[in-house]
């Protein structure tokens, strides 16, 4: 983990980190991965992954139900206007929608 | 678009919305279309923490019913994946889609090329996600901040992706193959593909690459010898199946022009802007883009089995390509007749409909030819005068054959059956009952022009008998008296027949 690839992980998830922070979180983020690279050295080759199956027919049938009601699905929210949810520019920081 | 320079290799990735009752992965309707905002969401949607994804079955089905029509190679399990953004049009911070495993892969279509061969257009994979939610930018015009305002109906609609290989090598095949694909869902009832409602996204990207250095190579192209290869421009924003063809042949000018000034292409995103018939840059792409894909832990995997593949075969039905073939032998009916007739489920059963009705005592290649005037004729024509559907209830086909064997025997004129058709729709009048009264009103008329003539000859007998001995053009007289006695509204034509008739008999 170097500063850089740091910094590419924070832009991805829109947190803007000051030099002093990545200098800083480096060596922190290190010592996680290095505790999940213990947990890798473990040999799992005799063990299959814990991943259910499930058939065709188990799925959902496509029934529609009731939603939640608008003043619900607003009640979280810190800013409205009309029904919708407001959001305020800065969170798209300096990348752009995908 | 002949160039003796460049190629141009085009990739399409459709996106179409599955025409089912719930969303993806939870229970809320789909039927989201100007309704209030945030009022089809649930936890689930809504990506609250807690909220367990469950998968549509219907949706599922679909994928695999286009997978088939497609010619593609059906998995055995379907397997979800993460693939992670920082949107506010994406509550859960991840979309669930597929990744490394698409259920379906490697199928194609044949489309019709410019020069009127057929042209295979590979598709590399069609596979099954969630849609975003809607989001509109404002300013507020107090502080001058950015804002948006976001709407999670659409959010977690069932979503199918399909990519082509990067065999599209001009701006009309790209066209034809985006035509083709909304025809094929279309006929499947997989999507309306309404492209104005966002029902169907196209994304061409394209690159232009000197002749001759580079080649196909797994599913995408690569570098003969130490050419570099240009860039790929992705282009967004396309609003219909004619913009597919404007801004690809816009974008593959400017490209070109951009490599004989000498300068780089950089690999960016552009939008097309319809009312100005360009494209505008929109972002530059420096960096791959960087999903971080993981498989969903919240989804098992689903076992697809070879009785599920059965039913849903059962699904297929013949196609337009497979029809437009049938036309041409069974019907000998012409090139463009067969693709118009064949561009939509609905009318091409129709047509069908009709020239079997038609057909009783009659030659088949006779009815469809006689079903086929009428139907790209008047039909299509009032149908698209009334901007409504062509179907049972606009036309009733009973009612339809009805006057078809009414103009054929001579009862009616085109002129006046295409009237009473396009009356029958206006006013909402029975087409039996106006076509009924038309032939009473003719017979009367046809009473009233004897009598009138009977009555001409009685009262000009010096004409009639310059008429009898030999002075034919006294005709035109007595229909002039005929003409003046009904004040105009005879059929010149008719009178004349009729007085020569009762002067001879
Ligand atoms: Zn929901």
């Amino acid at each position: 983990m170097d500063k850089k690839t740091l910094k590419h992980i924070a832009e991805l998830s829109r947190i803007e980190l000051t030099d002093k922070e990545l200098e800083e979180f480096t060596p922190q983020m290190e010592t996680i991965l290095d505790s999940a690279k213990k947990l890798q050295e473990v040999d799992t080759s005799n063990v299959s992954p814990m991943k259910r199956h499930i058939s065709f027919d188990d799925l959902r049938e496509d029934i529609a139900q009731d939603s939640l009601s608008q003043g619900d699905v607003l009640k979280n929210a810190n800013y409205k206007e009309n029904g919708y949810i407001k959001v305020y520019g800065k969170i798209f920081g300096s990348i752009e929608e995908s | 678009m002949e160039n003796s320079k460049y190629d141009i290799i085009i990739g399409l990735e459709i996106h179409v919305q599955s025409k089912t009752l719930s969303k993806m992965f939870c229970s809320c309707a789909t039927n989201y279309f100007e309704k209030e905002p945030n009022t089809h969401v649930c936890p689930t949607c809504l990506g609250l923490p807690g909220a367990l994804p469950v998968p549509n079955k219907r949706a599922i089905e679909l994928c695999i019913l286009l997978g088939l029509a497609t010619q593609c190679d059906i998995d055995n399990e379907i397997h979800f994946d993460r693939k992670h953004y920082f949107y506010p049009d994406l509550p859960k911070g991840y979309q669930i889609s597929q990744y490394k495993r698409p259920i379906c892969s490697d199928g194609y279509i044949d489309i019709k090329d410019e020069d009127g061969k057929k042209y295979t257009i590979g598709i590399e994979r069609i596979h099954q996600e969630e849609d975003v939610a809607k989001s509109t930018h404002h300013t507020e015009s107090s502080t001058g901040q950015k804002y948006s305002l976001i709407d999670y109906n659409k959010s977690g609609v069932p979503l199918i992706e399909i990519v082509s290989k990067p065999n599209i090598r001009s701006a009309y095949q790209a066209k034809e193959y985006a035509n083709r694909i909304r025809q094929i869902v279309r006929y499947l009832r997989i999507s309306d593909a309404d492209m104005e409602k966002g029902q169907m996204r196209c994304e061409p990207n394209i690159s232009i690459q000197e002749k001759g250095k580079w080649e196909y190579k797994d599913n995408g192209i690569a570098p003969i010898g130490d050419y570099k290869l240009n860039t790929k421009v992705e282009v967004k924003n396309i609003g219909s199946i004619s913009a597919v063809e404007k801004s690809i042949k816009y974008e593959i000018e400017r490209i070109i022009n951009t490599i004989e000034k000498g300068e780089n292409i950089i690999q960016q995103t552009r939008g097309w802007n319809a009312d100005k018939g360009i494209t505008e840059f929109q972002r530059s792409k420096e960096t791959a883009d960087d999903y971080r894909y993981m498989p969903d832990p919240d989804i098992p995997i689903i076992e697809i089995a070879q009785k599920d593949i059965e039913r849903i075969s059962k699904e297929i039905v013949e196609l337009p390509n497979e029809k437009i073939e049938r036309y041409q032998k069974e019907y000998d009916l012409s090139d463009y007749d067969c693709t118009v007739l064949t561009a939509d489920r609905e009318i091409s059963n129709y047509f069908e409909d009709i020239v079997s009705l038609l057909t009783e005592g009659k030659d088949i290649q006779k009815a469809a030819k006689l079903a086929s005037n009428w139907v790209t004729g008047a039909v299509f024509s009032i149908a698209n005068d009334k901007k409504i559907d062509i179907n049972e209830k606009n036309f009733p086909k009973e009612d339809l054959i009805e006057l078809i064997k009414r103009f054929e025997d001579g009862t009616l004129t085109r002129n006046k059956a295409e009237e009473l058709l396009r009356r029958s729709i206006d006013k909402g009048n029975p087409l039996p009952k106006l076509i009924k009264n038309a032939i009473n009103e003719a017979q009367k008329s046809a009473t009233n022009l004897g009598d009138i003539v009977n009555q001409v000859i009685k009262e000009n007998e010096k004409a009639v008998s310059d008429y009898k001995s030999g002075k034919q053009t006294t005709i035109g007289y007595l229909i002039g008296q005929v003409m003046q006695k009904t004040k105009g509204t005879a059929d010149p034509n008719e009178a004349k027949s009729v007085l020569i008739e009762k002067l001879n008999g």
